[in-house]
C-alpha cells in the first residue's frame, strides 16, 4: 500500500473506502429507484407474467451462476493482494474479468433472440423495463470489467503491488454489481 | 493466502448458489404467493451474504453502514410512498 492509501481519515477509513463506499451509495437510489417503479407499476397492471414467460430463463440462470462465482473469484483476489501474492491476484482478476465477458456474451445472446422475436423495447411496457434494467445493468458489468482489466495488467506487470488496495475498491464495486443482479433475476426471470 | 480465507469465500459461494437452487424450486414449486415471499426473502439474505462477508461489512464501521442504509431507507420511503397510487387508483 503506498503513502497516500494508507492515510486513514478522521472516521478511521482510508479515503478510497471511504469515497468508493460514497460511490456506491449514490448507486442505490439509481437501481433503487428503477427495482421500485418496475414493482409498483407491474402491481398496478396486469399481463406481465405474459410477457416475462418470453424471456430465456435458462440463460439467466447461466448468468447468475457467473456473477455469483465471479464475486467469489474478486474477493480471492482481494485475499491475495492482502498476502501480497500478485501472481494470484493476476489469475483472479483474470477469471474475474473472463467471468464477467461471459455474462456479457451470454446477454447480447439472449438480447439477439428476444429482438429477433420482435421484442424491442417498445413492444410494451415490460420490455421497456426490462431492457432499461438489464442495460444500465450491463453497462454496469462492462465498467467492472474495464476497471478488473486494469488492475490485471498492473499484477501481471508487477506495478499493482504498489496499489494493492485498488483490488479491495474495484472488488467492493463488483460485488454491488452481483448484489445488484441478485435483485433483478428473481423481479424479471422468477416473479 | 490463507486456506482460512479461501474455504470461507467458497463456503459463501456454494451457499449463494443452493440459494439460487431454492429460489427456482420455489417459484416451480409454490403457489404464486407463498413462491414471491420466499423467492424475495432468499434474494435479500444472497445480498446480505455477499455484502456481510465478500464485501466485508461485517468488519465495517457504523459510518459505513450509514452510508448504506441512509439511500436504501429513501429508496423504500420512495416504494411505499408510491404504494397508495396503485392501491386506490389501480
Amino acid at each position: 500500500m503506498n503513502a497516500n492509501a494508507a492515510t486513514i481519515n478522521d472516521a478511521g477509513i482510508p479515503p478510497g473506502k471511504t469515497g468508493t463506499w460514497w460511490f456506491l451509495a449514490s448507486e442505490i437510489p439509481v437501481f433503487g429507484g428503477l427495482i421500485a417503479a418496475y414493482i409498483v407499476v407491474r402491481l398496478g397492471s396486469s399481463g406481465w407474467s405474459a410477457a416475462s414467460s418470453h424471456l430465456n430463463f435458462t440463460l439467466a440462470l447461466i448468468n447468475t451462476f457467473l456473477l455469483l462465482t465471479s464475486s467469489m473469484t474478486v474477493v480471492m483476489a482481494h485475499a491475495a493482494a492482502q498476502e501480497n501474492d500478485f501472481r494470484r491476484v493476476a489469475n483472479f482478476l483474470g477469471l474475474t474479468v473472463l467471468l464477467g465477458l461471459g455474462f456479457l456474451g451470454v446477454k447480447a445472446v439472449e438480447y439477439t433472440m428476444e429482438i429477433t422475436h420482435g421484442f424491442t423495447p417498445a413492444a410494451g411496457i415490460f420490455w421497456s423495463f426490462y431492457y432499461g434494467m438489464t442495460g444500465l445493468h450491463a453497462l454496469h458489468v462492462l465498467a467492472g470489467i474495464i476497471a478488473n482489466t486494469v488492475l490485471w495488467i498492473g499484477a501481471l506487470r508487477g506495478t499493482l503491488a504498489r496499489q494493492g488496495h485498488r483490488v479491495e475498491l474495484a472488488g467492493l464495486y463488483w460485488h454491488l454489481v452481483d448484489i445488484i443482479w441478485i435483485f433483478i433475476f428473481p423481479l424479471l426471470y422468477l416473479a | 493466502m490463507s486456506n482460512a480465507h479461501s474455504r470461507h469465500y467458497l463456503i459463501i459461494w456454494l451457499w449463494l448458489l443452493a440459494l439460487v437452487i431454492v429460489s427456482v424450486a420455489a417459484a416451480s414449486i409454490l403457489p404464486k404467493f407463498q413462491a414471491l415471499v420466499l423467492i424475495f426473502a432468499v434474494a435479500i439474505v444472497k445480498a446480505l451474504l455477499v455484502a456481510r462477508n465478500y464485501m466485508h461489512l461485517k468488519n465495517e464501521r457504523a459510518i459505513i453502514y450509514a452510508m448504506v442504509l441512509i439511500p436504501l431507507m429513501f429508496v423504500i420511503i420512495l416504494l411505499f410512498g408510491l404504494f397508495p397510487d396503485f392501491v386506490y387508483r389501480g
